[in-house]
């Protein structure tokens, strides 16, 4: 139990707390330099002893997953193994594939594989209450990452680096709701402004596009880059639902290329013309 | 950190407790996504509570004392998402508060009796001793 101390007044010491609490909270999100900077340099002077916690609890949350996840793992399983048989059954047709994607990446001038990248390893979900859709990966500043530069896959965008310390950082998936980006449809040429939407694997674009736009579904849906934070031409999906029946507000499903679930590897753009100028 | 901060609560008073929450939730923003600021607003109610709840206590066994950590992470958990929300904190997945709230709440009071130990050791370390003043009856 605890000893009460001498002329303790602890409703002034939380109200003075919650003011400060308030305080930082105001600064920060008013994006006061110096707050980043502490919250940055913590980080990175906590890395090593992450590193240290994650490799000492790494068999504990095997053997969690294991228990609690066997389910999902077992479906899982299935899943890469119908997967599997599919890719097989189309490695036959792959060359002929491959010249197709050619013929439409050069009519719709995508120098997407041009795009200078780094390759990161996923670590994980980053620690903490507030970290769906986002994930955290293995390299930092060290390596010429920097806030805000695009993050890919093979198949397209993944989403953008939020924030970046000196060997980690965390990335913003596209499915997050905080989530946008500038997009272009390649068939009809009109472009508006997508978001994440909380779903998985689905952005919804229905800010900028014209009501009386002409899109079909399956037309496929790349970044515009202009002002915005993410260079031109990065492919991001196909539509699925063109909402054509709208008398009103448009909103386009997009179904994003590239698979958020399951990713091992990323690549995050560094080097792209106009990277990082707009918003 | 939420466990620390709710037995420091216990621990330390409401005052001291509030203080040791403070900074324990502002080192947990530094080293979370969380914006700076956030689980510091709400870790010193808790611990406030906690201690205030404490001290109401007529009798402490171990059952209730888990009981009562389990309870009082499981609503400093629910405080830290409602506060997020508040401040557009979208990084959170509704469909699995409730599951995620409950699985906190068992390992931390899993864990909570080594912790406790420690806690107590730092909470009570620089408390000036408690002086009995009696009247003089004549």
């Amino acid at each position: 139990m605890a000893a009460p101390r001498p002329a303790e007044r602890p409703r002034h010491t939380l109200l003075i707390l919650a003011a400060a609490a308030l305080t930082l909270l105001t600064l920060q999100f008013r994006g006061v330099e110096p707050l980043d900077a502490f919250q940055q340099g913590v980080r990175d002077i906590l890395s090593p002893v992450r590193s240290v916690v994650d490799r000492v609890t790494d068999p504990v949350r095997t053997v969690w997953d294991g228990i609690f996840d066997y389910g999902d793992l077992r479906g899982e399983n299935e899943r890469l193994q119908t997967e599997l048989a599919r890719m097989r059954g189309e490695s036959l047709t792959a060359e002929a594939d491959d010249e197709l994607l050619e013929r439409l990446l050069g009519e719709v001038d995508i120098a997407y594989t041009d795009l200078e990248t780094v390759v990161v390893r996923i670590l994980g979900t980053p620690p903490g209450n507030f970290t769906t859709h986002i994930v955290e990966i293995d390299k930092g500043s060290d390596d010429g990452l920097a806030e805000g530069q695009p993050v890919v896959t093979g198949a397209g965008l993944v989403g953008r680096l939020e924030q970046v310390d000196r060997a980690r950082s965390i990335v913003r998936l596209a499915t997050h709701p905080d989530f946008r980006v500038g997009v272009r449809l390649v068939d009809s040429q009109d472009e508006g402004l997508a978001r994440g939407t909380g779903d998985q694997d689905v952005l919804v674009l229905d800010a900028g596009i014209r009501a009386d736009a002409s899109v079909s579904v399956g037309e496929v849906v790349t970044t515009s880059g202009g002002r915005s934070l993410f260079p031109a031409d990065i492919p991001v999906g196909r539509v699925s639902d063109s909402d054509n029946d709208t008398e009103f507000r448009r909103t386009i499903v997009v179904e994003l290329a590239a698979g958020l679930e399951n990713l091992s590897f990323l690549n995050v753009v560094i080097g792209a013309p106009g990277l990082g100028e707009g918003r | 950190m939420l466990l620390v901060t709710i037995l420091a609560g216990i621990h330390g008073g409401p005052e001291r407790g509030a203080l040791v929450a403070f900074w324990a939730g502002l080192l947990y923003d530094s080293i979370t996504t969380a914006p700076l600021g956030l689980h510091a607003l709400v870790f010193p109610s808790i611990a406030m509570a906690v201690s205030s709840l404490e001290r109401r206590m007529l009798r402490n066994t171990l059952v209730t004392d888990a009981l009562g950590v389990a309870a009082a992470v499981a609503t400093g958990s629910a405080a830290v998402v409602a506060v997020g929300e508040i401040f557009g904190q979208a990084s959170f997945d509704p469909g699995t508060l409730g599951e995620r709230i409950l699985i906190s709440a068992l390992l931390t009071t899993a864990v909570a009796a080594p912790v406790n130990r420690v806690v107590a050791w730092a909470a009570a370390a620089g408390l000036p001793v408690t002086i009995e003043l009696r009247r003089d009856q004549n």
